[in-house]
């Protein structure tokens, strides 16, 4: 278990995929301002994955769409292999994401029309590659993900553990250096579940990249190499209370 | 992108289908009623547009239109050939009338009465044996486009003896008119006979017909008719497009078509809008995954216009098709003849409903625009 990092991205290889830095996040209603993140400090190493959890309205959504890139906190820094998000402009910021993080989501958030190489092929075909060659490299990561022969099928066609996995092809298709899930086994059942996080768990040991798992599911928190445990919008000690069936099998993990 | 946006469009038949017959629905509304509506316009320069050898029309002051009778002194036709720049005047009878079949069946008639020397006033359609058979007394040549409404039964009418108040009429031939506003049979005699089988009046002379000298302008002929005689004198485009006018300002048609021509345009903006708002609001979670991804706004505006202008296109082509096939049947009953679809209508027609598309697809989009690419995360 780690405590609320505190990392520095001065001098050196990058070790990291992300960095966090005293990052608040408020949001106003009106005239009133909920503070959800209060100075939250993280670091997520390359070749690991990394669990953020906590209760509901802890603030873990938040944080991982501040670290992907898709909220800009109210202040602090956030770094994903060095480049501060904060000082790049919207379109360059949307370029970035596009090309460095890979989402996995709750509900898969497959395109309905699509097959399954064409949605695995989205963040390719965004980024200008040939359609034809999109689509070839889509079909290698389903393959390695074990879909082979359900390339041509329609997400409605496949079960909710394959289309999670069509979901991680998705994620992986353009070699991002950080892959955000968010509850990636939340829909599933057991067994769908550990062949989920046991992909992740392989995506994860390219030592070039990071991966980050927002969950509240339990039954996986043993494929994690480190925890990050949020209550109140702050990093908590990730202790038995937290954690009550979570030792990670990987050792202790430290950022 | 714009393969994955047609894609998604495509995958969701239903309002893929939805938005491709409201469209086409719209387009074949307004197309069909505009292009009827022209038709009928033309309809009513028709009279003035079929007389050919007519520079300038000349007439009683009050007369708007060609079918508007309202007879002028015999004497004009006089007062007008002795104007400067005049080549030649005649008299013209147009009225309508009442025609008796051997069988008895009773149908209205424009009448027309051409000059017997000349004939200026016949269609060019079979002149010269119209105008052979004109010659004989009380013979009558006979737009052949309505000739069914005399007799239903389809015979050849040439060689058939009608009544016009109690005078016998022989149909010694027929010619093709282009047909008129009025929308009844139109006989042409020769203008004694004309003006001898119609109920006495005072005056018979409908209007005077006049070809200009060369290098006499028509507009200043026509000034110089009207400063000298008092008649009204308007030159055959003039007069074609007065016919024109009195459709459009003193009947009720243009309030017609155009509440179904209105009709037409708010089913494709309904239709097209709430359908695609519909499909953008269901694709939201998808939109915002894209979003997240990295495709960008510019690239969202792109796919939601691709999404428009397939189904705008489509839905057009097909209303445009069925317009055709509608007039294309039209053409085949002469009571209909000469509703064209005019290139303008279609290029009209293809800018609004592309407009309305287009349109109706940004305003959809607006919300995935807004939308924080983070919202994927919640809920």
């Amino acid at each position: 278990m780690n405590r609320a990092a505190s990392p520095s991205s001065q001098g050196g290889p990058t070790t990291h995929a992300a960095v966090a830095r005293q990052v608040v996040m408020e949001f106003s209603n009106g005239e009133e301002r909920t503070r959800v993140l209060h100075g939250v400090d993280l670091a997520l190493p390359l070749g690991r994955m990394s669990f953020l959890v906590g209760p509901s309205g802890s603030g873990k959504t938040t944080l991982l769409s501040i670290l992907s890139g898709t909220l800009t906190p109210t202040a602090g820094e956030v770094e994903v292999m060095g480049e501060r998000l904060d000082r790049l402009k919207p379109a360059d910021l949307v370029r970035f994401r596009r090309r460095r993080i890979g989402f996995v989501f709750q509900q898969y958030n497959l395109l309905a029309a699509l097959s399954a190489a064409e949605n695995a092929a989205v963040p390719l075909i965004a980024d200008g590659v040939a359609w034809g060659t999109a689509i070839r490299r889509a079909r290698e990561v389903l393959a390695r993900l074990g879909l082979a022969g359900h390339e041509h099928k329609l997400p409605r066609q496949l079960s909710g553990g394959q289309q999670q996995r069509v979901a991680i092809a998705r994620a992986l298709v353009h070699e991002p250096a950080l892959v955000v899930c968010d509850e990636p086994t939340a829909a599933l059942d057991a067994q769908s579940g550990r062949g989920v996080m046991e992909l992740l768990d392989a995506a994860s040991d390219d030592p070039s990249r990071a991966v980050l798992v927002v969950t509240h599911d339990d039954r996986i928190y043993r494929y994690a190499d480190q925890i990050y445990a949020i209550e109140d919008g702050r990093l908590v000690d990730a202790d038995a209370s937290h954690l009550p069936h979570a030792l990670p099998e990987h050792g202790t993990p430290s950022p | 992108m714009l393969g994955i946006a047609l894609k998604m469009l495509m995958g969701d038949r239903v309002k893929y289908l939805g938005l491709i017959f409201g469209i086409a629905f719209a387009t074949l509304l307004v197309t069909q009623q505009v292009s009827i509506f022209v038709g009928l316009l033309t309809w009513g320069a028709n009279p003035v547009l079929d007389v050919r050898e007519a520079h300038v029309w000349v007439m009683d002051p009050r007369v708007r239109q060609a079918d508007e009778g309202l007879a002028i002194s015999d004497s004009a036709l006089y007062r007008v050939r002795s104007v400067e720049g005049v080549e030649w005047a005649v008299p013209y009878f147009r009225g309508a009338t009442t025609v008796k079949t051997a069988e008895g069946r009773v149908n209205a008639l424009t009448l027309i009465g051409v000059d017997n020397a000349s004939l200026v006033g016949l269609p060019p359609e079979n002149r010269v044996a119209a105008a052979e058979a004109i010659r004989g007394r009380n013979a009558m040549v006979l737009d052949e486009t309505l000739v069914g409404r005399i007799w239903p039964d389809g015979r050849d009418p040439v060689g058939q003896i009608v009544e016009i108040n109690d005078n016998r009429v022989t149909i010694a031939a027929t010619t093709d008119a282009l047909p008129t506003f009025a929308g009844l049979p139109v006989g042409y005699m020769k203008f004694t006979d004309a003006i001898t089988i119609t109920p006495p009046e005072r005056n018979k002379l409908s209007f005077v017909l006049v070809h200009a000298r060369d290098g006499v302008a028509t507009a200043e002929l026509a000034r110089r008719i009207e400063a000298q005689t008092g008649l009204k004198a308007r030159t055959r485009e003039a007069f074609a497009r007065a016919g024109l006018d009195f459709i459009v300002n003193e009947t009720a048609i243009p309030a017609s078509f155009g509440i179904a021509i209105g009709l037409g345009v708010v089913v494709a903006v309904v239709i097209t809008a709430l359908t695609l708002a519909m499909f953008v609001a269901e694709n939201l979670k998808s939109f915002g995954a894209l979003k997240a991804i990295g495709v960008t706004n510019v690239q969202i505006h792109g796919m939601v216009l691709a999404q428009s202008l397939l189904v705008g296109v489509t839905g057009f082509g097909l209303g445009i098709g069925g317009t055709a096939a509608f007039l294309a049947g039209a053409a085949s009953d002469p009571g209909l003849e000469g509703f064209l679809m005019h290139w303008q209508v279609i290029v009209g027609a293809l800018v609004a409903i592309l407009s309305i598309v287009v349109g109706s697809a940004l305003l959809s989009v607006r919300r995935v625009l807004k939308m924080d690419a983070a919202v994927v995360f919640r809920g």
